[in-house]
């Protein structure tokens, strides 16, 4: 008996595989464009794993010194050497600087306004303004915290500027691993990839299957939906472990990414999130969803993760309802078990907390679709 | 002549099509509401006043100095304080353990050196595999830390700092999420122009009447126009009805509301043209709408929609900059946040209408050729 359903269902993933390999576009887009784009996608964004990248760095700013004193020479001298402000133009004024923002030339001006270096001299606080253009989203705020940073620490006694030479205040030094954007992008694509492409091949392979009406064959065949179910998920699995590799291989060898743990490690993290997406598919597939809809609920799908799974902004703070929702959604979970094993190196072991709502929700998820299809098996025109 | 008539007789037929498929009508004004109602989400969540972020204190100090610093810790909007330990490393090992996502360490000496040398330090560690957390920690333990200075710093002798920022925005408006709205607009009109193409090439193709079209004695360029003036005047709903949710947000339209219209309509076309493109090559309805989606999510990170292209490595800013989306989204901005007017968004104009020029006579070649 489980040998029937062990040759049933490589029978099936065979099929699976067959005609995958005849379908160009569907190569084309589950194992290059998707796994490719996002992950160049996150590189091109987020520099490479092993750069310091400063996202201040390169954005021309106007420096205006009205003081044109000493400590303001030193101050422009310490920004420059800072590694933040690589792109300061000297030369305008305090008024065309204004003018010119908003235009794209520059996108901000730092003005060292009279008698900075006078109230350093008698142990004031020595005020700077920042003109921002806060038209582009991010950049005011950017500037501003990086340029508050750094001048946090400027001393104009000293000549060359230390990286921790307060002169007063309480510093607050960060302790642990800070990790590149790109490898936390590395987890961000990782999962989305894989859910992206086993949803879709799953659920839309399906669907696509009832509109030809070889769904109906295939289940009139002395197979049975559990070997229809497992072949399928074979043949997804492979598809996924190509697609691990081929994201991590672009990671490690073009971006120089370093993920905390091993590849077996990320493979298994892998597969089980694709699995819950699997189940998933199975699950929509098995109440008749259309081919059309399928291509609908996966981008809500998406868009539900980026918000509620702590892509763009972490789960814990989230509000009333969408921090319900982020707590229902099980691939939440498995974002958090890839952050842990890829970032900070946890073993999958120390994870169970985690690991036990994705594997819940993917028997759950396997064993309702499987209950649907098996009630509705005697009507071939589902 | 012939060719204005009959643009006009495919737009209508393309709105009396899409007026007769409930589905697609939905989904089509359903996408805008969608996408704001999730954006209204992430931002309340951005700007939340308080957030209660678990984190741990070790105090191993136990000085004045230190106890007034984790009094004031403990009434933080930002961060709240779990767990009060005697050592470092069970405040480390919280975080390691993920109970709390950060742990502050008073070091021991902190208020003797606040009083000799008017400098001390604290150390934090934090959960560094979450997104926005860390920052948020870092901020609130600065934030308390400062007013420690400002409040009680004769107390301890700290000093206050040697520089501070004054920040001028241009626009003259506090900080807000306000800056984002625009590149969601530019975003759903994008995600609308790719929803019909699906519908004006592919999905007629699948039905067979896309041949049927070409045999009629309608130029193909007719069809093409036809198919982009529908297109636009979609664009312009559901520009209305963005708009409409925006104002009901509680966002000001600074500029000309016409140049929004104009900007998202360019929008629409050079992405329409760029989706006859694909439709030339890509046959099935659901391969080239997952197409492009998977084009799109990465797009939006490098066109600047949530953050602008000047803050990305320089590959990034190199794709960004041969984007005509990203001067789409830029335009965008210009006139609603911050009030600018045509002469300067020429530009921007400029190159959306030259890609979508560029783009037309390629989907036509390649749509004949495929024919």
């Amino acid at each position: 008996m489980r040998l029937k359903l062990l040759s049933d269902a490589i029978a099936v993933a065979g099929n699976e595989l067959r005609q995958f390999r005849r379908n160009r576009t569907a190569i084309l887009i589950s194992l290059i464009v998707l796994p490719l784009f996002f992950t160049m996608t996150i590189g091109a964004s987020s520099g490479g794993a092993t750069t310091h990248f400063s996202p201040t760095a390169d954005i021309p700013i106007a420096f205006i010194d009205k003081d044109v004193s000493t400590d303001s020479g030193l101050l422009l001298q310490s920004l420059r050497s800072s590694g933040d402000f690589n792109n300061l133009i000297l030369g305008y004024r305090e008024d065309n600087a204004v003018a010119t923002l908003g235009s794209g030339k520059i996108y901000a001006a730092i003005v060292v306004p009279n008698g900075f270096e006078g109230s350093l001299n008698n142990n004031q606080t020595g005020n700077i303004i920042l003109y921002a253009d806060d038209g582009e989203p991010g950049v005011a705020d950017q500037i501003s915290s990086t340029l508050s940073r750094d001048v946090q620490n400027f001393n104009p006694n000293v000549v060359v500027q230390a990286e921790t030479s307060g002169l007063g205040q309480i510093e607050v030094l960060q302790k642990g691993a800070v990790f590149s954007g790109f490898n936390v992008g590395l987890v961000v694509v990782l999962g989305l990839v894989q859910i992206f492409a086993a949803f879709y091949e799953i659920a839309g392979g399906i669907s696509k299957e009832r509109e030809d009406g070889t769904l109906a064959r295939i289940l009139v065949t002395p197979s049975g939906i559990a070997s229809i179910l497992l072949g399928k998920t074979l043949f997804d699995s492979l598809l996924t472990t190509i697609r691990t590799f081929t994201v991590l291989g672009i990671a490690v060898f073009l971006f120089g990414a370093r993920p905390n743990t091993d590849v077996g490690t990320l493979l298994v993290v892998s597969l089980i999130i694709s699995l819950l997406t699997m189940g998933f598919g199975f699950l929509l597939s098995a109440i008749r969803v259309g081919a059309r809809a399928v291509v609908i609920i996966e981008f809500f799908l998406v868009l539900f993760l980026f918000a509620f799974s702590g892509l763009i902004i972490d789960s814990e703070l989230l509000r009333g309802i969408s921090k319900d929702i982020s707590y229902a959604l099980p691939w939440n979970y498995g974002f958090q078990i890839l952050r842990r094993t890829v970032l900070i190196g946890a073993p999958l072991t120390s994870l169970t907390g985690y690991l036990l709502p994705v594997l819940g929700a993917t028997v759950l998820f396997y064993v309702s679709a499987y209950g649907i299809f098996a009630f509705s098996r005697e009507r071939l025109a589902f | 002549m012939r060719v204005p008539r009959d643009s006009l007789a495919i737009s209508f037929k393309e709105i009396r099509q899409l007026g007769r498929d409930p589905i697609s009508l939905i989904l089509t004004f359903m996408f805008p509401i969608v996408l704001i109602g999730i954006f209204i989400v992430i931002a309340g969540a951005f700007g939340a006043p308080s957030y209660n972020i678990p984190v741990a204190v070790a105090d191993l100090d136990n000085s004045p100095a230190s106890q007034v610093l984790v009094n004031r810790m403990t009434t933080s909007p930002i961060i709240r304080v779990v767990e009060l330990l005697p050592t470092e490393d069970q405040a480390l090992s919280l975080v390691q353990g993920g109970s709390v996502l950060g742990a502050v360490i008073i070091p021991q000496g902190f208020g003797q050196s606040l009083l000799t040398t008017g400098r001390a330090f604290v150390v934090i560690q934090t959960d560094n595999s979450k997104i926005t957390t860390p920052t948020l920690i870092l901020a609130a333990v600065n934030i308390e830390a400062q007013n420690l200075a400002s409040t009680s710093g004769a107390q301890f002798g700290v000093k206050q700092a040697t520089v501070s920022v004054i920040v001028r925005p241009i626009s003259g408006r506090p900080p807000s999420g306000d800056q984002i709205l625009p590149g969601f607009l530019g975003m759903i009109t994008v995600l609308g122009a790719f929803d019909d193409i699906v519908n004006a090439i592919t999905r007629e193709r699948e039905r067979g009447t896309f041949p049927r079209l070409l045999l009629s004695p309608v130029n193909i360029i007719s069809i093409y126009t036809g198919k982009m003036v529908a297109t636009v005047l979609l664009t312009v709903l559901r520009t209305t009805l963005v708009l409409i949710i925006f104002v009901l947000m509680g966002l000001t339209i600074h500029g000309n509301i016409l140049l929004v219209y104009l900007t998202t309509a360019l929008i629409a076309v050079f992405t329409l043209s760029l989706g006859l493109v694909m439709s030339a090559r890509i046959r099935g309805s659901s391969t080239l709408t997952i197409l492009e989606i998977t084009l799109t999510f990465p797009l939006f990170s490098l066109s600047g929609v949530f953050q602008s292209p000047e803050l990305l490595a320089s590959g990034g800013r190199a794709i960004a900059s041969v984007l005509p989306w990203t001067y789409g989204n830029e335009a965008l901005r210009r006139v609603i946040y911050l009030g600018l007017g045509p002469s300067a968004i020429a530009g921007d104009l400029l190159i959306l209408f030259v890609s979508s020029l560029v783009m037309m006579p390629i989907s036509l070649m390649l749509s004949r050729r495929t024919m």
